[in-house]
């Protein structure tokens, strides 16, 4: 099998999980904050791909929400969405799976067990972290925030958002076990 | 899940795509740093004008533009709370003229075309290594992929609740996922089959 | 749906496909030791428990898998052997039935609008017009399968290596499959479970854990078969 389709695949399989978390029927956040299940699916990208096919999928994913498809929670989609003020948070989507993916290669994945907790640990820092750092800037230059102002609205999300980091530990501990020779972190 | 392209012909669908997608940059840009209210109050103005001239193309994105309203609604009420009137005004102006072109552009443009756009201007990214020739490639097995996967959660619940009489819920995620990397490697296959040159 | 009357996109010169003492090693299990094949004949079936070897053979002739040793040859080109798969779902990329007709197109000589031109018309000539824009999610599991069939015929391959495609047909779709394959230009290789299919070929190879257990006319060679799996499942 030849390696780079294998690579095509993967990241179109992973763009669509993330479209699939958008499509899901999910009562909508008010101020349009994407903090939704799609973060789990950047986790997943970056844990399950590494870094670089991780990006690849983000990029392709939003990509083809700017192309007009609805693939964000609530049906939204096209190039509108990234000029709302939650903008920030999506442009954090491909660089946190890509820290995420670059955590998770650095981390043991010798036994289930250890995939788990590294997957948790590279969803921390890049699925929240680096998502939040993002969402942040976007929310000062946007909605015109104090940082102060942005930083105390993000802090909100962030037990979901933990709460998500534990949920991609625990498909990583079961994708482990069903799979035992997938290279987690690429 | 259809998309957000309107069927119902407007003037801004004779536009070509790539000359849309400039000015939208453009107006990106230049709203980027403007302060001034009556400058923004003017561009609001003609924003919401040209959405308006869509006429009955327009009604289709009317969950995004409430989403849009919304949104505005809650930046502008915080500020006005936080007693600056002002900056409320200069943001909500922003919003409204970046987001309500960006909804008239996708109303108003075919996916193809601006695939087409997207494809041009991402080429130069091919000499970083970046295969770009395989982009429209991979947004259309994207979109398989997120069929099937629907297809195989439905399965995979099915199977579940035979067995245990509850829907399976996230306990079927992992499964799920294990199923359609086993699906990949196939598809990976057929690939390389069908792209040999 | 009508079969596709006799006629080729493409030449078809004589094929020849062979194995030359072929080894072929997955993890820890032999597949193949020392596998010795000519492979002439326009169509040639291939039956055999599972496990046997049959979709390793395919994945040999058509270059998805490699030897460890001995030479596996094929006719000249990239595209010359093509393979369908079990499941169509599994070998489907675009959504729409037009769209994924034209990858099998050669990019080189079709501009985007061509092709899509040249898949209407070898839909139209088959009296499937409607399907161009149809999404391939609104197509029964046989339609989907048709559809991977026609992708088959419409790229340069001279020969095609079906896996299965017997499998999920109803009994129509099975005989206009077999009328198919019956007008088809290119060397056919079929891999089955429903014997009846190969019946009728000029040969049959009976696979029994990576070994030639029998290989001859058709009838001769299944009913060899059943008589064995009878005598295993009586015993």
């Amino acid at each position: 099998m030849n390696t780079s389709t294998l690579s095509l695949a993967l990241v179109s399989l992973f763009a669509a999980l993330i479209a699939v978390f958008g499509l899901i029927p999910k009562i909508d956040l008010p101020l349009g904050v994407p903090i939704t299940l799609q973060t789990l699916g950047v986790m997943l990208a970056g844990c399950m791909l590494g870094p670089k096919r991780a990006l690849q999928a983000l990029v392709l994913f939003l990509a083809a929400v700017a192309l007009g498809l609805p693939l964000l929670s609530g049906g939204r989609g096209g190039i509108g969405v990234f000029f709302a003020p939650a903008s920030g948070y999506l442009i954090g989507w491909p660089l946190g799976a890509f820290v995420t993916g670059w955590v998770m290669s650095l981390l043991p994945t010798s036994s289930p067990r250890r995939s788990a907790i590294s997957a948790f640990m590279a969803s921390v820092v890049g699925g929240l972290l680096v998502v939040h750092v993002c969402g942040v800037i976007g929310l000062v230059h946007i909605a015109n925030l104090t940082w102060e102002q942005a930083i105390m609205g993000t802090l909100v999300f962030v037990p979901g958002d933990l709460i998500k980091c534990a949920l991609c530990a625990t498909v990583v501990h079961t994708v482990a076990r069903g799979l035992p020779d997938w290279r987690f972190g690429g | 899940m259809g998309s957000l392209y309107s069927d119902i012909p407007t003037w801004l669908h004779r536009v070509p795509a790539g000359l849309k997608l400039l000015a939208l940059a453009g107006l990106g840009m230049g709203l980027m740093g403007a302060q001034q209210w009556p400058l923004l109050l003017a561009v609001s103005a003609v924003c919401v004008l040209i959405f308006v001239s869509l006429g009955a193309a327009s009604v289709r994105a009317k969950p995004l533009v409430m989403g849009v309203l919304m949104a505005s609604a809650l930046v502008a009420g915080f500020h006005v709370w936080m007693a600056q009137p002002m900056l409320a005004a200069v943001t909500v102006m922003r919003l409204i003229s970046a987001t309500l072109m960006g909804i008239t552009l996708t109303l108003t443009t075919r996916y193809t075309d601006l695939l087409g756009v997207f494809e041009w201007v991402l080429s130069p990214l091919q000499k970083l290594g970046l295969r770009t020739d395989r982009f429209a490639l991979q947004l259309a097995l994207m979109l398989r992929f997120t069929e099937h996967f629907f297809v195989m959660w439905r399965r995979l619940d099915d199977a579940y609740r035979l067995r245990t009489g509850q829907s399976g819920g996230f306990k079927i995620l992992a499964p799920l996922t294990i199923q359609m990397l086993f699906t990949t490697r196939r598809v990976a296959d057929a690939l390389t089959l069908r792209l040999r040159r | 749906m009508q079969p596709l009357p006799k006629m080729s996109t493409f030449s078809h010169g004589p094929s020849s496909m062979a194995l030359e003492d072929v080894r072929l090693q997955r993890g820890n299990t032999c597949v193949f030791d020392g596998l010795t094949l000519a492979l002439h004949e326009p169509r040639i079936g291939l039956i055999g428990d599972n496990g046997a070897g049959k979709s390793s053979l395919f994945r040999l002739l058509c270059g998805l898998d490699r030897p460890q040793a001995g030479r596996v040859l094929v006719p000249e080109g990239a595209q010359a052997v093509g393979m369908m798969f079990q499941n169509p779902d599994d070998q489907i990329i675009f959504p729409t039935v037009e769209e994924e007709l034209a990858l099998s197109l050669p990019q080189a000589s079709f501009t985007r609008a061509q092709a899509q031109q040249h898949v209407r018309e070898v839909l139209q000539a088959r009296g499937l017009a409607e399907w161009a824009t149809r999404a391939i999610g609104s197509l029964s599991q046989g339609q989907r399968q048709h559809v991977c069939w026609l992708a088959l015929t419409l790229a340069p391959h001279r020969v095609l290596l079906l896996d299965e495609p017997f499998a999920s047909l109803d009994l129509p779709g099975q005989a206009l499959l077999t009328q198919e394959i019956a007008n088809a230009p290119q060397q056919i290789l079929v891999s089955t479970h429903v014997l009846a299919h190969v019946r009728h070929f000029g040969r049959v190879i009976w696979l029994d854990q990576g070994r030639v257990r029998a290989d001859g006319a058709g009838a001769d060679v299944c009913a060899a078969y059943e008589a064995d799996v009878a005598s295993r499942t009586t015993a």
